[in-house]
């Protein structure tokens, strides 16, 4: 799966979870920072977790919320754990 | 149709025999000291907590888990609490009790599966969504979304209980317990964030009610049992 797979994969799964953010993560890049961009709050990043765990069949072992600041670092996360 | 949980949780292990310990030896001491009143919000709620769920309390005091253990007398309870306690001296007696770390600051995915592992398995998980010990006025401070999420990824229903803070200590403790709230069958799969959000408001608003209960004149309700 590339990068753009992915980062299209995520949008798909961040609209599903918020529709009160569609247009903000339609527009989003890989540079989108979460928290200040997105508006994400720690729930809404552990329900983003939730919802690639399921649909991508990854573990988000031993990482915390913080160590995500912007949607690449997710999109690395998830390229790393598909390799 | 009420949905069977499985209960893996041991009559006796090793790794409940402090727990076990403390909450025998402490029971007619407390029983004693809190001279405890339990009132419940309906008949549905006056049946014992079978399986794995997840109780959420008003947060008024540094004491209110052992008062949750209290009102859910006869269940071990899985705390969930802040990082900072098992950083502590007191560390050996938190992982006795059963304690959940979690980091408020950071938090670890693999926390979360450590909950939801504990509540499939059928143990009670008890959390305050608070968050944190509220300002002290009495009113309940906004309920975080997190247990929602909790509670649905480990299919088990959220039991409410209302502790009420005693004005002295010769005052009686009165627990209130609601009916359980089994949003895995409501919503059968994960709603979206707008609708989680809006059960934790709808979370508080139960509490509201409990702590209604609390207060009513104990001569005017039927709810007592005990």
């Amino acid at each position: 799966m590339s990068r753009t797979e992915i980062i299209e994969k995520l949008r798909e799964i961040l609209i599903a979870a918020d529709d009160r953010s569609r247009d903000k993560v339609a527009a989003c890049t890989e540079e989108s920072r979460l928290v200040a961009d997105l508006g994400f709050s720690s729930v809404s990043m552990l329900y983003m977790v939730i919802a690639i765990e399921e649909e991508m069949g990854i573990r988000f072992d031993n990482v915390g919320a913080s160590d995500f600041e912007t949607l690449g670092d997710v999109v690395s996360f998830i390229e790393a754990k598909l390799k | 149709m009420e949905q069977k949980r499985p209960n893996r949780a041991k009559l006796f292990s090793l790794k409940y025999l402090v727990y076990d310990f403390v909450k025998l030896s402490a029971a007619l001491p407390g029983m004693i000291w809190l001279r405890p009143r339990w009132r419940f919000e309906s008949e549905a709620a006056k049946k014992p907590i079978r399986g794995g769920a997840l109780v959420i309390s008003n947060h008024d005091g540094f004491f209110d888990p052992v008062n949750v253990m209290f009102a859910v007398w006869y269940r071990r309870h899985h705390f969930v609490c802040g990082k900072e306690f098992f950083e502590s001296k007191a560390k050996w007696w938190f992982e006795r009790f059963l304690c959940i770390p979690i980091d408020r600051q950071n938090f670890n995915f693999g926390s979360l599966r450590e909950i939801t592992d504990e509540l499939k398995s059928g143990s009670l998980v008890s959390i305050f969504p608070e968050g944190h010990i509220n300002d002290g006025s009495g009113d309940l401070s906004v309920f975080k979304s997190g247990p929602v999420l909790i509670a649905l990824q480990g299919k088990a229903p959220i039991v409410p209980v209302y502790v009420k803070p005693r004005a002295h200590f010769y005052n009686r403790m009165t627990f209130v317990i609601g009916e359980p709230i089994d949003l895995y069958a409501r919503y059968g799969k994960r709603p979206p964030m707008s609708e989680i959000d809006a059960v934790a408001e709808e979370l508080r608003r139960k509490e509201e009610e409990l702590k209604q209960i609390a207060y009513r004149n104990r001569r005017k309700t039927d709810a007592d049992t005990k």
